[in-house]
Parts: structure tokens; sequence; C-alpha cells
């Protein structure tokens, strides 16, 4: 039906969707800045990758044992990291990003430098759809939910949450755990779907790519982060066609959307402005919707 | 106004993507990209098309626009000569950004959009790692000129190599240094990258049957303060340190330690192969040691020629990953020659280069499909290179 490549692109559309979503809970939810979803997504890769290799797991157990031991490290970050906010939060994240980057880089079992080769092909577009079908179904049932409505709550005023009875370090180690669970999954379908996979591919640019996609696409938004993974994604690979000035128009365009849509393709936060027309019960009708869409 | 924005921002986006489709399907049908072919193929000729994956930007993209200026001009002397009677080479290259998750993408690319016959690539082991498989299975040979990593090409009969693998030449280098040159106390210092560990596993072996290994120490890629592991080396007292690494850092490690009053011969291998080593290290690399798997003062007329060539085109000079793509690109015309122009007679004549006469060395292609050649030992003396064997 589709050549190879297109369904390539597709896979990787799909994975970045499960990425995307799952970090727009942390950042975009939340309000918890993080720059290190991709040491996530590769401790479930390697994760995965070695269950299936050293332990013989069938897929879908892999997949899981990767997402599990994902969800572990991602509550074990949150808990030292809690007391911290916005640019200090983003640092210890990054930090640990690193961390989990050198250590992948030293492990033998992870083949070190050298990377981690024959892993089986078992990723098929089928598994891509179903897990980001699940990852945005769970997603989105937690958002509806009074813990999606705590979390939001957590990054709109952390004293006002707390003075309302909302336990924010529960909350807040939840969103890391779960968001940690789904990038680790996304890791586990990326290291299956190409047979191979080195540390050098989960640095600190592919958080920051992930990071793209959520403010692009809108944070504290799912469907966003959607249009965001689906956007960044294709683009770069349509742009070959630009030979040498790739780059450079990839670039221009990030500004360009930027420039013209601060608040990401579709805003997550309710508009401050009240559309002529409309009385001011316009914005209180319309608030709960917004803020937990 | 809010409905009014939104309606021009979706406009802008379809616009966008609208653009980008068009754009992505016209090259194909009207002018190649990257080839210089100013009237196009001629009616009637075969048009065979070489692909090339590389890292065009991002933090290794010197060596991926080496390669593919080296590429480039042996496929352009094949079209003037016109080497293959009735048949014009279209070259085409694409970024990997140095990440090798691209490169997969930009493998797929190649072979199921351009469907190109032949790919000269990739370059960083870890992108030739993710491509080969693809390159299997649509079966499409492909032939690396700089991916050195350990056992790359085993198993995989459409992925071939024309580079020196980080053991044969890093065993052989322990090797000339006891045999030859006498030494017995070794240290290793390493960068931890596949590179790096690759020579010093081989290294190590080798230096370990013949003499003494007395220290290993590592590094990271972009350090800059070597200090602490020339301290502690030093306590051991070697008589020469292996670098396995790239010349940025070799040429800090060497004026550290002479800083640090550690005089020892220095060695290292094709890493060290760049101008860039003199002009940071100054006097402190003189005298060092390296193997290497091109030599660009070397006298032979063919050398010469790619060497004149390349500083007139692209105006500096050749270094190794260019003349290694030069060769793996002539080695393609050549199994053109000798079998035929499709993917799988390409993949046939590749499997039996024999004593092919490149400019890094007489080239023949073993059953796995990885390089035998000579491998070159270089001295740094008065500034340049000069080749000891």
């Amino acid at each position: 039906m589709f050549s190879a490549y297109y369904l390539q692109i597709i896979i990787l559309v799909g994975i970045n969707i499960i990425m995307a979503t799952s970090l727009n809970l942390i950042t975009g939810f939340t309000g918890q800045l993080s720059i290190g979803h991709a040491a996530f997504m590769s401790i479930g890769a390697y994760a995965a990758a070695l269950a299936t290799l050293k332990l013989g797991l069938p897929f879908f157990g892999s997949l899981f044992f990767g997402a599990l031991l994902a969800a572990f490290f991602g509550v074990l970050i949150g808990v030292p990291t809690l007391k911290l906010k916005g640019d200090y939060l983003a640092i210890a994240t990054l930090g640990f990003g690193e961390i989990v980057r050198i250590v992948f880089l030293n492990l033998k079992i992870t083949g070190g430098a050298v990377g981690l080769r024959g892993v089986p092909k078992n990723t098929t577009i089928l598994w891509v759809i179903v897990a980001a079908i699940l990852t945005i179904f769970v997603l989105n049932r937690i958002l509806k939910s009074r813990v999606g409505r705590a979390l939001v709550a957590v990054r709109e005023d952390e004293t006002a949450a707390e003075s309302m009875g909302i336990n924010t370090t529960y909350y807040k180690i939840l969103a890391f755990g779960v968001g940690a669970f789904f990038a680790g999954l996304g890791g586990g379908l990326f290291s299956h779907y190409f047979q191979y996979i080195h540390p050098n591919s989960f640095g600190f640019l592919r958080s920051i790519e992930h990071l793209c996609m959520v403010v692009l696409g809108g944070l504290g938004n799912i469907w966003g982060s959607i249009i965001g993974a689906a956007a960044l994604t294709a683009i770069p690979e349509f742009l070959r066609a630009s030979a040498d000035y790739r780059q450079l128009f990839y670039g221009a365009i990030l500004v360009l959307m930027m420039r013209i849509r601060p608040e990401g393709i579709i805003s997550g936060k309710k508009s401050r402005k009240i559309p002529p027309g409309k009385t001011s019960a316009w914005r209180g009708k319309n608030k709960f919707l917004k803020a937990t869409r | 106004m809010y409905r009014k924005k939104f309606f021009w921002v979706t406009l802008l986006v379809f616009g966008l993507i609208l653009a980008m489709v068009t754009g992505c399907t016209q090259p194909e049908t009207t002018t190649p990209q990257d080839g210089d072919e100013p009237d196009g193929p001629v009616a009637g000729a075969d048009v065979v098309k070489v692909g090339m994956v590389g890292p065009l930007t991002g933090g290794a993209a010197t060596y991926g626009i080496s390669v593919r200026n080296g590429a480039q001009i042996a496929i352009d002397e094949a079209n003037e000569n016109e080497e293959i009677p009735g048949v014009t080479l279209e070259f085409i290259s694409e970024d990997t950004e140095g990440d090798w998750s691209k490169a997969a993408n930009a493998f797929s690319k190649l072979i199921e959009q351009n469907k190109v016959d032949v790919i000269v690539g990739a370059v960083l082991s870890s992108e030739t790692e993710a491509g080969g498989p693809i390159a299997m299975s649509g079966k499409v040979p492909t032939i690396s000129p700089s991916s050195t990593a350990t056992g790359l090409t085993i198993g995989n009969p459409y992925l071939f190599r024309n580079c020196l693998s980080d053991e044969v030449q890093a065993s052989q280098l322990a090797e000339y240094a006891n045999v030859e040159l006498g030494f017995e106390k070794f240290a290793i210092l390493y960068t931890n990258n596949d590179y790096g560990v690759a020579l010093k596993d081989a290294f190590e072996e080798t230096a370990k049957e013949l003499a003494e290994v007395v220290a290993v120490e590592a590094f990271m890629d972009n350090d800059e303060n070597f200090k602490p592991q020339l301290t502690s080396i030093q306590r051991k007292d070697p008589e020469a340190i292996f670098v396995a690494g790239y010349y940025t850092e070799a040429a800090k490690i060497a004026q550290q330690a002479l800083e640090q009053g550690l005089e020892v011969q220095f060695f290292g291998a094709d890493g060290f192969y760049s101008p860039v080593l003199m002009e940071i290290g100054q006097d402190a690399v003189e005298g060092a040691i390296f193997t290497a798997g091109f030599h660009s003062g070397d006298e032979s007329p063919v050398v010469q020629n790619f060497v004149n060539k390349y500083r007139q085109l692209f105006n500096e000079e050749p270094d190794m990953f260019a003349a290694q793509a030069y060769d793996a690109a002539r080695i393609v015309i050549e199994a053109m020659k000798s079998k035929g122009t499709s993917s799988e007679q390409i993949r046939e004549g590749l499997a039996e280069i024999k004593d092919f006469p490149g400019i890094t060395g007489n080239t023949s292609i073993d059953e796995e499909g990885d390089t035998l050649k000579d491998v070159l030992i270089l001295k740094v003396e008065d500034g340049v290179f000069q080749r000891l064997r």
C-alpha cells in the first residue's frame, strides 16, 4: 500500500506522538519543565531490547518491562527534584538525561560505545498504532478525571492547590511516573524497529525535539501534541527535497510557527480575550472545558 | 478576530504542506539534485543512480562533506570519460545530521523514493549499523568509506566497506612499535566512543602479547583537560602512549603531556590524519607516529590527480575521508564495469574486487565484505607527514 519509506515515517510519527503526549502530561498539564524525556525513552529502548535478547521475553512483555523500568526511573528522578521549579528543574532533568546517556555509553551489557546490535524487528505499524491510541486514550482518561484536574491545579498555582487539599508532591511524582512509562513504551518500539540502538541518539537534542513538538503543538493540549509530533517528524523528511538548505528551512519554519502562534497550534490554556459580542460570562462557561481538554 | 486568525494559520499550514509535497516529488522527474550534468541524460543512455548517506549538517558534518566531495569527483570522472559505455551516473546525497535513526530514514528514502542502484555510505559506524539492515532488505549494495566498527559487515551480503577496521590498524601498529621500534612499556589513552574502544581493545591485546601495557585511561569527546589521566599515566612511567582518538584531542593531550614534563613517544591511528594536528599541537606532536589510510604527500600520479582536483573544486586539502570515499566510488564503478549495472550485478562485482589500485593503497574485498589493504604508517617530521611504511 505504502512504500517502505512512507511506512517508516508513519511509524516514527506514531512513536513521536507517544513521546510528545507523554511529555505534555509532565510539562504541559502539570507544568514541570522537563528536558530529559529522551533519557526515559532510552531506558525503555535498552530495557526492552535486552529483555528480548537476554531474557527471551515475547515482544509485548519486553515493551511492558521497558516501560515499567522507565516509570521506575521517572519516579526516582521525580522525588529528589520535587523542590525545584522552572529553570532549576529543567537543569536537573538535563543532568539526569546526560547521566543516563553516559551510563549507557559505559555499560558492558548495552554494548557501550559500540551500540546494541541484532535487536529483532518486531515493531510493525499495527503495534505502533495500537500503542499510540492506547497512550492517547489513557492520558485522556487521566486528564478528564479528578487526577487531571489536580495536575492542572498544580500547574496553575501550587500554593492554591495545596490549600485546596491537593497533595502536590504525589501528583508531581505521578505525572513523572506516567509520563516516563509511556516514554519507555515509545523507546521499546523504537529499538525494535531500528534493530540497533546507540546512546548518541538519546541525547539533549532529542529531548529538545520532544519539547519542541509539545510547545509547537500547544502546551496542555493532547491533540496539539499529536499534530506537533506529526509535523516535526514529517517536515524534515519532506524538506529532503531542498538538499543543503534543509536545516535552514526547518529552522525558519520553527521560528515562523512560534512567531505566528506563540501559544502553539492548538492552545490548551483559555484565551484571555473575550470575543466581541460575548459577555464575561462566556469565559466562565468555557473555563472548565478548556482547562481540562 | 479569533476565527479569522485561525483561518489564516490553517491556510498557511496547508500551503506549506502542499509546497513540500509538490517540492518533494518534482526533483525526481526533472533535474538531478546533486549531479553536475548540464545537458541531462542522453536519450537511450541508461541512468544509474548512486546514493550517498552521511552527516552533511551537525557536529560530524566535516566527515560527511568530505565523503560527498570525494565520491562526487569519482562519479564526475566516470561520466566525463564515459567509463561505462552508454551509462550516465547520477549522484544523490542525503543528510543524517550524524544521528543513526535519521540515517535509517535517509537509507529508506534513497532506496524507496529515488530507487538508487548502489549506495556509498554511511559515514559514522552507528549510521551504517542502522542502515545496513535496510540496504539488505531493499537488496541495494552499500559500501561505506569510513565505518570502522569491528564486525560491521558480517552477516550482511549487501554491506561492504573500504576502510581499515580499527582492529587491523591498532594491532599492526602495536606490532610495529614493538618489533621495529623496540618499545616495551605502553600506556593507552582512549576516547570513549565506538572508535576509541575498538582501537584500545585491539592495541591492548597485541601489545600485551608482545610487551607490557602499564596504564589504560579514558576521556570523552570534546574534553579539554587531560591532566588527571596524564598524571596517573605518568606515575606508571611508560615509554610510549597510544592515543586512540581524533586529532583535536590528540594534539591537546600531547601539549599537556609536554607541560607536565611527560616525555614519551606518541602513537595514534587514522584519527590523527589532519593538518589541524600540527596547528593545535605545534612542537608537542613532532615525532608522533600513526597509522593512516591515505597520504596526500604521496607522489604517485593517481594520488596527485585526486589531490589537485579536490583543491581546485572545493578549495581545501582532501582528508582521509575524501580519499576513501573516492576509492569507494571508484570500486563501485569498477564493479559495474566487470559485472553490470543492476544492483545484484554491482553486489557480485563488489564481492569479487581483488587488488584494486586505489589512492588509498591496493584494495581487496574478502568474503565478509571487509577490506584488505596495506596499513600506511606516517610520522610527523618538521610539521609535515612523512611515510615510514
